[in-house]
């Protein structure tokens, strides 16, 4: 058990930048998210933490211990692979009692270790078979216990689940849950999927391009995005965004005109707004534009308008109709907005 | 339905007959040679290799009048005793086998470390690999005769080993360093977290999955050395020979009668341990051949 600090870590390939001045303090029994788009270095901070990268600049410290120069294996950390990376040659129980031999612990704990892992993820059922003869939800659970098995200071989660159908995903993320809940092992878990993200995470990173957007609890992340590409980025759908000019305090845009809006900025701003925070009125409202195309969701209807060059959805009842370019009206009160410099993407105000 | 299924049947009963004969047929086609020559390395030449009539060296008529036997084992007794095939057995076994172990061991802790490295040089070393490959064998051979005799190393096992291991290397570098790839990165690296250093997660992991790689690449490298001919006749001193330039140099003199007949005498005796070798080991070459597919 063990905090981790991260103190500008980067990571560079030539010119490239993977990963930029990564800067971090992660608690102990910690779960944390490292969240964002495909490439953006996720996978790159966490092969560092584990010591499977080099560190071109910065350091990394587990509890007490510099551990830049350790190997992988001197870190106490365990790993979950995207791809899983289990033993094929070894049976599940072979597999989930590697650590544990290699580690030399001595050899008459291991039945009941690997048999307590095993039964933690449900595995008891197939422990003499091969890797190959499992399914991917079941290969997934041999990997997890074998991160579990030895009793680490941390876990690495890279993406474990993945290569899981929709289900199964629901099924094994509160599996995981709950795991953290009775291990209470400091946790690092790296998606790109935002829902896996804000029901797993303590706090959640934001990531883009290798370098942090935001750090927050997930309702920090959703309710006050620090910058337009994390408004953008979290939410089904995403944040809309609105280019336009602010004016004491009224943002005009075309055909979305706010009024009231408690700032002092004036010029270019991007507005935000979430489309189930908006709502469609008969007449009057903020925006009123030809519909460019509805969707039903089952649950609600999803109206959305061109803007600029942006489209914009606004969340109606699951029983409101309308037809394309037919003219509609919808409110979008000051106090749903955010105000997003329009150069830099950062939020303005609090 | 039942009439259809019986069409299926009778089709499939024809092309199972069919491909059986088919098989057959190859196979007696394939095999006749070495079956010929076994054969016949138990008749006299006269027989074996008669100018009257090939039934000759079917029923053994020579063989009959000379040995007082259909059969004879003179072949044999002259290649492995008179003339002393079975030294160049031994020297086989021993070529054979360093030039196999030395050429596995670096080329699996090369391959691997090829496999695994980032760097680009790695991409020219295995290109530089590739050239020397292609050269003909005997070019560097020739280039190696002079500062061998020079260097008074000429005529030693030693010598052609290390020849042959350089001839070999850059093939087996190659073969080994693809099947690494076909590992994946992940499961060394599972190694090392789990607590692995790098050449635990090679000996435990890696390896075990790469069993049927190494086997496969180490008979090719076995089978080069076995069947060397440009090397180990041109480096190797007559006490030193290894069996294929002693089975040549039974044929080159044909003063005695008799010769011949010890040349396929030891050419049956080279053939056979091949038979066994591939057939003890064809599950791993096939599934070395068709590996890749190392799934996790
Ligand atoms: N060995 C390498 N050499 C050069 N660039 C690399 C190397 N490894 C990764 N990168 C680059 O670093 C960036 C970050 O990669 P990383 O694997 O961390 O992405 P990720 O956030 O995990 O993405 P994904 O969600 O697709 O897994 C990518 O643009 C990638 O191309
Ligand atoms: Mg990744």
């Amino acid at each position: 058990m063990a905090e981790i600090r991260l103190k500008n870590v980067t990571k560079r390939w030539g010119d490239f930048v993977g990963v930029q001045k990564f800067d971090l303090d992660i608690a102990d029994k910690e779960f944390l998210v490292l969240l964002g788009p495909s490439g953006c270095g996720k996978t790159t901070t966490m092969r560092m933490i584990a010591g499977l990268e080099d560190i071109t600049d910065g350091e990394i410290w587990l509890g007490d211990r510099m551990v830049n120069k350790l190997e992988p294996k001197d870190r106490d950390i365990s790993m979950v692979f995207q791809s899983y990376g289990l033993y094929p040659n070894m049976t599940v129980y072979e597999n989930i009692r590697f650590p544990l031999k290699v580690r030399k612990v001595p050899k008459d704990q291991h039945d009941e270790r690997v048999m307590k892992a095993a039964e933690m993820v449900e595995l008891k059922d197939f422990l003499d078979r091969r890797p190959a003869a499992l399914s991917g939800g079941q290969r997934q659970r041999v990997a997890l216990a074998r991160a579990i098995v030895r009793e680490p200071t941390a876990f690495l989660m890279d993406e474990p689940l993945s290569n899981l159908d929709a289900k199964l995903r629901v099924s094994t993320r509160a599996q995981i849950k709950n795991l953290h809940h009775t291990l209470k092992t400091t946790t690092i878990y790296v998606t790109h999927d935002q829902i896996e993200a804000m029901t797993l995470a303590d706090r959640v990173v934001v990531m883009n391009k290798g370098v942090v957007q935001q750090v927050g609890t997930p309702t920090d992340i959703y309710d006050k995005p620090a910058n337009t590409f994390v408004a953008g980025f979290i939410g089904s759908p995403a944040m809309n965004l609105v280019d336009g000019e602010l004016r004491d305090g009224v943002f005009e845009a075309g055909k979305v005109r706010v009024t009231g809006l408690p700032t002092t900025h004036n010029g270019k701003v991007t507005l935000g707004f979430r489309a189930e925070d908006a709502t469609i009125v008969p007449e009057g409202g903020e925006l009123s534009a030809p519909v460019y195309s509805m969707e039903l969701l089952g649950d609600a209807s999803m109206i959305s308008f061109r803007v600029g060059g942006e489209l914009v959805s606004i969340k109606a009842a699951k029983d409101y109709r309308a037809e394309i370019d037919e003219q509609v009206h919808a409110a979008i009160p000051a106090e749903i907005c955010h105000l997003f410099d329009s150069k830099t993407g950062a939020r303005l105000g609090a | 339905m039942s009439g259809t299924s019986m069409i299926a049947r009778r089709r499939s009963r024809t092309l199972a007959t069919v491909s059986t004969l088919f098989l057959i047929t190859w196979l007696i086609v394939a095999a006749f040679p070495f079956l010929w020559t076994v054969w016949g390395s138990f008749k006299v030449e006269s027989d074996f290799f008669s100018r009257e009539s090939w039934l000759n060296a079917l029923f053994g008529v020579y063989t009959e009048m000379q040995t007082g036997a259909p059969f004879t084992g003179d072949g044999y007794y002259g290649a492995w005793i008179t003339r002393d095939f079975w030294r160049a057995v031994v020297n086989t076994a021993i070529v054979t086998l360093c030039v196999t172990v030395i050429s596995l061991t670096i080329g699996t802790l090369g391959g691997y470390a090829l496999a695994r490295s980032g760097h680009r040089y790695a991409f020219w070393i295995l290109i530089a690999a590739l050239v020397f490959r292609a050269m003909p064998h005997i070019t560097l051979v020739s280039g190696y005769l002079l500062p061998f005799f020079e260097l008074n190393i000429w005529g030693h096992l030693a010598t052609s080993i290390v020849v042959l291991v350089a001839i070999n290397q850059p093939f087996t570098l190659w073969m080994l360093h693809s099947f690494f790839l076909s590992i994946p990165k992940d499961l060394d690296e599972s190694a090392m977290v789990d607590g692995c250093t790098r050449f635990q997660a090679f000996r435990w992991v890696v390896i075990p999955v790469m069993w049927p790689g190494v086997i496969t690449t180490g008979l090719f490298s076995f089978l080069l050395a076995y069947n060397d001919f440009a090397v180990t006749a041109m480096l190797l001193s007559q006490d030193n020979q290894t069996m294929v330039p002693k089975i040549s140099s039974f044929l080159g003199s044909i003063q005695e009668q008799g010769n011949v007949m010890f040349a396929v005498a030891a050419v049956v005796s080279a053939t056979a341990p091949l038979f066994l070798l591939v057939m003890f080991f064809q599950r791993q070459i096939v599934s070395g051949l068709t590996a890749g597919a190392v799934k996790g």
